[in-house]
């Protein structure tokens, strides 16, 4: 790696340092007004993070972080209010308690929205009607809670200021030492951000952004990481909401009005999202535009230019400050996506593959049988699958075969767990009734999935595809690395390893689709039409993994191409119109005469 | 003898040469108001009136012999400003005096911080009462002191049965709570209520469970544009005929320019000040107002506040000799009067509100009111009782009836 | 409970639902054929009832302002759909994001230009009885004009040439093109219409909802919620929505008080989100 390349890759901590220091510099010179309004735009800088960590890494546009912004606020104050006295000193009470509020109030939302796997349109919709709730309930919402009073549209007062010292003398910061505290904490929660989002919990949640399906896919519990992710960002809200508390002496129900809310995605997009730094660029940026302007008749209109700033800013600017920043520097980086043109085709070496299979083998288990019984499923009036009954079993591969609409691959979506049977059941391995189980349940009890469609995750590289499936089976880093090189290896991508997904071609991609499927170590593996888009020469090697595959696990192949079936020399089911129409081996069955019916659309009873 | 006189002469030399030394300095105040947003039809005609007290001072000679200085800044109608900007005219502008807010949520923002600061802070709008603190001045009637007397005169007009229709939130409950209080005074009864959100659109479940609960008037205290059209909803169900209305809001946002003729004609507002209002120094106030701004749109009740609240202060600082803020609240607490556009006002040594007139209007059919009755020299009870910071100076409190 | 004030509760809910579906339909045309979630229809409905207003205080009768406010806000909203709507398809949050913004600045140009009073159009004074009750008459008009608008609505999505290519255009834009049909002519057309649909709602509800700058705002909110929990279905989903969340609020707001119904209308939404995660219509077959 060149030294502008180390520089880059760690430019989410070197330049941070920097700038704090910078910062805390300039306070020991600061005019105290403007290290007083300052203040606020770090606190707001730490509201936008919690955006970015929702909706840049996360991939949910949340309309509600100011929700939890308010929230942390008015119950951190009132913890503060109430045994800020005892102490003297206030900061070990407030953001603390700010931040587990806020991270409540997260959970529970997360919870409905995640769990009931609301779409994206719908989550942000209901995270917006949250904070429009809140902001209708608080100002008619009275409650006195010891020394607090809480005054519905009157709001919170009397909230103390930040105090470091303890005891009963101990006075509150001026507006330097504020400043310097507001830093402080921001730094700090920034690195925790930061740590938390390279560590694997992190890597998890881009996955989830870039394709959730897929995650899935692999075995990752999507509804946790994700009610996780949303949680922390609601602590980091709402410990911005208690020291804005402390900042301002006051809240009320204002904090919850639309004007607040638009505020945080237009700091994340001036600063660019995703960034987790960008949050602190826009706040930054936008807060200092304000005041340059300050209360005469252009900074009066404040809102107006911020509409309509929005609005260029989603149209023009979408990657925001520190994105065009970085894909400048990017130009100047050697490109690791070169590698893709010298791509030898695939060779898959037969040892290296059994090898690799016999020590899945070792780790997960014996093979598993996959059985449907009465299988059914319908969508109003069209029944894809109807009353299919069949067992699968290690040894030779079995394929499903049918002319268009046959319901090949809604049967074997219904035994993955993409659509639920309206009656029958799915059995797995020891007789296991698996119908009602969630698709990442059964893919760690062994069932490996590839789609039609090559699903990899885009922005990461080869290695790191072929890591998070790894790491999803075994949880042990070392063990992920290991497995990784391995299938890397066996599928000719070494070279590739630094390759981003995106990049490669069609028939790689599903290549690297089938390594990651096979870093699972599946007992039982469903491959559909996995041979579309490859050469003669692909679909050779394809063939002969396949029969390897089958000699460790059960391997079910759904395929249009009658050549390729024919090398799988394995047993075949014929589907027509969601019903097991003929089996047998692939010889017999092409001199059927009722097949070739089917698929010629010949006769009546088509 | 000798020495005392001399004593003495020397005191009265020394504060005359220091004099003309402070009177050269320019006094500053600071005004925050809503000039744009959704409450800018408060907010420009307070600062409108701030300017044009300030320019009339500053005609005849200014303040200590200095003009006065105003720095303006526009809250936008959004409650983060109001503390922003608090604080700059404070820290960066080394303000004497603000005037500033409108809603109570806006100056519950600012108290904490001019509290801080020592300087005198001018609340000027009507609001529910209550607020009690050595550096807060409100010449703004309270809701007690408006329905004090509208309750009264209504359950005479009109009946004993009052139904009340008021917006969710503290001004609209602690106004209810007072109604109820006055109801009982006059021998009446509140037989139902009705809190609205202000966000809410359908007053029909409103106007039916009015109709179920056949009241002789209702006290409806409309907030935000919204709630005129529970006015007109009401006119058009031909309730207007057979029940009363009355409020101690409407008027005081122009809202009898909104309300169509037919459903504003009858209405009754009760307010401390009304353009109408017939006495000389009204007629001279809305000649320099009009001269100045036109005549197009109604002075509120808002605007006059502000004129009252420039001069009372203006006057507190002649009777101390400085700007300074200790002398000048002292001087505030001292009793001043004033002749104001409506009417001879007080301000209150211990509880810091204003005595003043409260009329009550009617609404005709052109948009505008007639007065048709006053109540001369209307005493904020309940603030005179709660709050005396003569005597407690440390007192720093928001009092509301419910919580007692 | 008596007969008469249980029926008028009834009826008055029922145009409560009824002015709730003509603020919303606008609002499910252009989510239901484009996928646009358009944060701005509020402010479309400002518009329509501002340009209602000044046209009445020209001296047009109220009735003869309707169509002007409407093809003023299909005007814009074409302008918009061509500046702003059309580079983002397929982009739903930065749809949202750039409506989002485009109403701020609309509500503040409103602000700017018109101040917040501005005298009404009042009421006609028609009024029904019923039993001891007194109905203001003109809320209940909206009954009929919301079942109008709807069928209206439903008629030219369905069964004219119009709507089929825009049901075309929007499901598979290039082969709607490759056969003949200018998708982004098409898309224009059906977001204008969406737009004259809540410029309709503006000018038609004037008597009822005063016109000032934040009325948007306060029927936004619910017109999101109705159709999100419409679904895909997303007209006659929106009728059902409109009249059970909308008519359910104002029965509770009848009953208790109006915050009870407004607190109805947001739990009911979330639990109804719960069950049916993409909408209430989501696995039914109909075509609009």
């Amino acid at each position: 790696m060149t030294f502008s390349e180390k520089i880059y890759r760690s430019a989410g901590i070197t330049f941070p340092i920097i700038a704090t220091l910078a910062a805390l510099a300039a306070a020991g010179v600061m005019d105290p007004y403007l290290a007083y309004v300052a203040t606020s735009w770090v606190i707001a800088g730490m509201l936008g993070l919690s955006l970015d960590i929702v909706w840049g890494r996360g991939g949910l546009l949340s309309l509600g972080q100011t929700a939890f912004y308010g929230l942390g606020g008015y119950f951190g104050s009132v913890i503060a209010i109430n045994l800020g006295p005892v102490t003297g000193n206030t900061l070990i009470w407030s953001p603390p308690a700010g931040a587990a509020f806020g991270a409540l109030c997260a959970a529970a939302l997360g919870w409905i929205i995640f769990f009931a796997r609301m779409g994206p349109l719908q989550s942000t919709i209901l995270s917006y009607t949250f904070t429009l709730l809140l902001w209708s309930l608080t100002q008619s919402f009275q409650l006195d809670v010891g020394a607090a009073s809480i005054g519905g549209d009157n709001g919170l007062s009397n909230i103390p200021g930040m105090v470091l010292g303890f005891g009963q003398n101990a006075e509150a910061l001026g507006p330097v030492a504020v400043f310097v505290a507001a830093i402080v904490i921001a730094a700090m929660v920034y690195l925790l951000t930061r740590v938390l989002m390279k560590s694997t919990f992190g890597r998890v949640v881009d996955c989830i952004r870039i394709d959730a399906q897929k995650a899935e896919l692999l075995g990752y519990d999507v509804r946790l990481f994700q009610v996780a992710n949303f949680a922390y960002a609601g602590a980091v809200a709402g410990l911005a909401g208690a020291l804005f508390g402390a900042w301002a002496n006051y809240l009320n129900p204002s904090i919850f009005s639309v004007q607040e809310a638009l505020l945080v995605p237009i700091y994340v997009l001036v600063g660019g999202l995703g960034t987790l730094a960008g949050a602190f660029v826009g706040a930054i940026a936008i807060g200092g535009l304000s005041y340059w302007l300050g209360g005469g008749a252009v900074g009066g209109q404040t809102t107006l230019i911020l509409g309509i700033g929005l609005i260029f800013l989603v149209l023009f600017l979408k990657n925001g400050i520190l994105g065009a920043l970085g894909d400048l520097w990017r130009l100047s980086l050697p490109d690791h996506n070169s590698a893709a043109r010298d791509a030898n085709p695939v060779a898959i070496d037969p040892d290296v593959l059994e090898a690799l299979l016999k020590d899945a083998a070792v780790r997960a288990g014996p093979a598993k049988i996959l059985e449907t019984r009465d299988a059914f499923k319908r969508f109003g009036g069209v029944v894809p699958v109807n009353k299919v009954c069949r067992t699968f079993q290690p040894g030779r591969p079995s394929s499903l075969i049918g002319p268009n609409g046959a319901g090949k691959s809604s049967y074997l979506k219904t035994c993955v767990g993409i659509y639920t049977p309206e009656a029958g059941s799915i059995l797995f391995g020891d007789g296991e009734d698996i119908t009602r189980v969630p698709i990442f349940k059964r893919v760690r009890r062994g069932m490996g999935v590839k789609n039609q469609k090559p699903q990899v995750f885009g922005d990461l590289t080869v290695f790191d595809n072929l890591w998070m499936a790894a790491y999803a089976r075994t949880r042990n880093k070392n063990a992920a690395t290991e497995i990784s090189e391995k299938i890397m290896g066996m599928l000719g991508f070494t070279k590739q390893a630094a390759v981003q997904a995106s990049v490669l071609s069609h028939g790689q991609q599903q290549w690297l689709d089938i390594g990651m499927v096979l870093c699972l170590a599946p007992r039982v593996i469903l491959l559909d039409e996995p041979a579309a888009g490859m050469t003669n020469e692909e679909t050779r090697e394809l063939s002969s993994l396949v029969r390897i595959l089958a000699r460790h696990m059960t391997v079910i192949v759904v395929e249009h191409d009658m050549e390729f079936v024919r090398t799988l020399e394995g047993h075949v089911t014929v589907l027509h119109q969601g019903e097991v129409f003929a089996e047998g081996d692939i010889d017999s069955l092409r001199a059927d005469d009722r097949v070739l019916d089917i698929y010629l659309g010949r006769r009546a009873h088509v | 003898m000798g020495t005392a006189l001399s004593a003495k002469t020397l005191m009265i030399s020394t504060a005359l040469a220091l004099l003309p030394a402070a009177a050269f300095a320019d006094t500053k105040i600071a005004a925050i108001f809503d000039l744009t947003g959704g409450l800018n039809i408060y907010g420009i005609q307070q600062n409108n009136a701030l300017q044009l007290a300030v320019d009339t001072i500053n005609g005849q000679g200014g303040l200590l012999g200095a003009p006065i200085e105003v720095v303006s800044y526009d809250a936008q109608s959004e409650q983060s400003k109001y503390i922003q900007y608090s604080n700059t005219a404070i820290l960066k502008d080394q303000v004497k005096a603000m005037f500033a807010g409108l809603t109570s949520s806006s100056r519950e923002a600012i108290r904490p911080i001019v509290r801080k600061a020592n300087i005198p802070y001018f609340y000027t709008a009507l609001y529910e009462g209550g607020a009690c603190d050595k550096q807060t001045f409100v010449t703004g009637s309270s809701a007690s002191q408006q329905l004090s007397v509208l309750i009264d005169w209504a359950v005479k007009k009109y009946g004993k049965k009052i139904y009340v229709m008021a917006p969710d939130y503290n001004f609209g409950t602690i106004s209810a709570h007072w109604i109820k209080e006055y109801a009982k005074q006059a021998g009446a009864e509140v037989v139902g209520e009705d809190f609205l959100a202000l966000t809410i659109t359908d007053y029909a479940p409103t106007i039916q469970k009015i109709q179920a609960a056949k009241p002789d008037f209702v006290v409806a205290l409309p907030v935000g544009a919204n709630q005129t059209g529970f006015l007109e909803q009401f006119a058009a169900a031909g309730l207007k005929d057979t029940i009363g209305m009355v409020s101690t809001n409407y008027g005081s946002g122009n809202q009898q320019v909104v309300v169509s003729p037919d459903a504003g004609k009858g209405l009754i507002a009760s307010q401390g000040y009304f353009q109408p209002v017939d006495n000389p120094a009204n007629a001279a106030f809305v000649k320099l107002w009009q001269a100045k701004y036109g005549s197009e749109t109604p002075i509120v009740s808002e605007a006059v506040d502000v004129w009252n609240a420039v001069h009372l202060w203006s006057a507190a600082v002649n009777k101390a000799g400085s700007a300074d803020s200790a002398p000048v609240i002292a001087a505030l607490e001292s009793g001043l009067t004033f002749d104001a556009p409506n009417g001879m006002v007080k301000l209150e040594p211990g509880s810091h509100h204003l005595r003043q007139n409260i009329y009550i209007a009617e609404g005709d059919d052109k948009h505008s009111f007639k007065i048709v009755e006053t109540f001369p020299d209307v005493a904020p009870t309940y603030e005179n009782d709660k709050c005396d910071l003569v005597a407690n100076p440390s007192l720093a409190k928001h009092f509301t009836p419910e919580s007692q | 409970m008596e007969i008469d004030y249980l029926a008028t509760v009834l009826l008055s809910s029922l145009s409560s639902a009824s002015i709730l579906l003509i603020a919303t339909i606008g609002l499910a045309v252009v989510f239901g054929l484009m996928g646009v979630i358009n944060l701005a229809h509020g402010e479309f409905l400002m518009i329509g009832a501002y340009t209602a207003l000044t046209t009445t205080q020209w001296g047009i009768p109220h009735v003869l302002s309707i169509p002007i406010a409407v093809v003023v806000t299909m005007a814009i909203g074409a302008a918009v759909e061509i500046l702003i709507i059309s580079r983002l398809y397929g982009r739903i949050f930065d749809t949202m994001l750039a409506t989002w913004g485009l109403s701020i600045a609309f509500y503040q140009l409103a602000v700017l230009i018109f101040g917040t009073v501005t005298p009404g159009i009042g009421m006609p004074h028609y009024s029904f009885k019923i039993g001891a009750y007194s109905l203001a008459g003109y809320p209940l008009l909206m009954i009929v004009v919301a079942a109008v608008m709807a069928l209206f609505v439903y008629g030219l999505m369905t069964r004219t040439v119009y709507g089929r290519k825009a049901r075309a255009a929007i499901q598979v834009p290039e082969m709607a093109q490759a056969i003949g049909i200018d998708s982004s002519r098409v898309n224009t057309l059906t977001f204008a219409i969406g737009c004259g649909l809540a410029g309709f709602a503006g000018a038609v509800l004037l008597p009822i909802v005063p016109a000032t700058p934040s009325m948007g705002f306060a029927f936004v909110i619910k017109a999101f919620l109705t159709v999100v929990v419409a679904g895909p279905v997303t007209l006659t989903g929106s009728v059902l929505a409109a009249i059970g969340l909308g008519g359910g609020a104002s029965i509770t707001a009848s009953f208790l008080t109006s915050v009870a119904g407004d607190a109805f209308f947001f739990l009911i939404t979330a639990l109804l989100l719960w069950l049916f995660p993409m909408g209430i219509s989501a696995k039914w077959r109909r075509k609009m």
